[in-house]
């Protein structure tokens, strides 16, 4: 990317993305997209958490997927950080651990995408019978 | 914590979960006195005074899911052993001002890491929170205001624009860099 130095550059480059974007309908209610929860807490931030986060941002609006992402605290499994919180519309969350770039396209790919599970899920919400 | 824009990133991830609608970001370098503040303010649900008291205690935390707290006494650290201090000024339903400072003449200073990276995200994952950010070299002053940035039409949820906010906080935070007097260890 080249200067963006200004406010005006920054109107500039909005307008351009405007153009070239037709823009996607965001969905009224948060249930109906994808959501995902990095979390960013001093654990997460010390293993990684933001080459992740920045890598979830980026690659689920070149692969024009509608998703939030947005950062969270701990979640208590400190020992797998950075773990990934991804909840389906209509379906329980899901915390994936040890997650980096490469771990995070197979969750965009195969997880997102097609609905299959993938290694390194972290089981959370056990429910008794 | 390697750099002083994780610690950003943890201290402002705390406002957040306290609740606040306006956050203020500063780091004041101050080149005659060899000094840099950081500072957070917020306007969150605040702690008591026996809550700050016990904020430097590593297995002092409030949440439950898990036994330590380790981001202020991380920053105490950080900043204790290039010779700074650590202030939290807090009370219950008051917000609260965490303020670090650092000695630049010393050689144990952490460097400033990936600040602009940080702060796209944090305005890109928090639109609901009104984050302003300072970044003040003695005279020449750097400011963003994610409430400005929308007046002005800059939409940061937009595709594509997340990298376009983080490419300007980043030509503008290294053109501060170079008014940086030699003498300073502070680095990138």
């Amino acid at each position: 990317m080249d200067g963006i130095k200004t406010l005006a550059d920054l109107k500039k480059k909005q307008e351009e993305v405007r153009s070239r974007i037709d823009l996607r309908n965001r969905a009224e209610s948060p249930e109906s997209i994808v959501q995902v929860k990095v979390a960013m807490a001093t654990c997460g931030i010390a293993s990684g958490a933001k080459e992740v986060m920045e890598y979830f941002v980026e690659e689920l609006d070149k692969r024009s997927i509608d998703a939030v992402v947005t950062q969270t605290g701990c979640m208590g499994y400190c020992f797998a950080e950075p773990t990934v919180e991804i909840t389906m519309p209509g379906k329980e969350p899901m915390v994936f651990g040890y997650v980096n770039a490469r771990k995070a396209d197979e969750i965009i790919e195969r997880y997102i995408k097609e609905g299959e599970l993938v290694d390194g899920i972290i089981p959370q919400n056990y429910n008794t019978i | 914590m390697v750099d002083m824009a994780m610690h950003m990133m943890d201290v402002v991830q705390n406002s957040i979960r306290a609740q606040s609608k306006e956050i203020e970001i500063g780091f004041f370098e101050d080149s005659s006195n060899h000094t840099l503040t950081f500072r957070v303010e917020d306007d969150g649900c605040g702690m008591s005074r026996e809550a700050v008291q016990k904020l430097a205690d590593p297995f002092f935390t409030t949440r439950t899911t898990r036994r330590a707290g380790l981001g202020i006494p991380l920053l105490k650290m950080t900043c204790e052993q290039a010779g700074g201090a650590l202030s939290v000024l807090s009370e219950a339903g008051g917000g609260t001002v965490v303020e670090a400072v650092y000695r630049t003449d010393h050689p144990d200073c952490l460097p400033l890491g990936d600040i602009a990276g940080y702060l796209a995200l944090l305005l890109k994952a928090n639109p609901g929170i009104r984050i302003r950010f300072a970044y003040r070299m003695d005279k020449a002053l750097f400011t963003i205001d994610s409430h400005e940035l929308q007046k002005e039409g800059v939409d940061v949820l937009c595709p594509g624009m997340m990298s376009a906010v983080k490419e300007y906080i980043r030509q503008n935070l290294n053109e501060l860099y170079t008014k940086r007097p030699s003498g300073s260890l502070l680095c990138r």
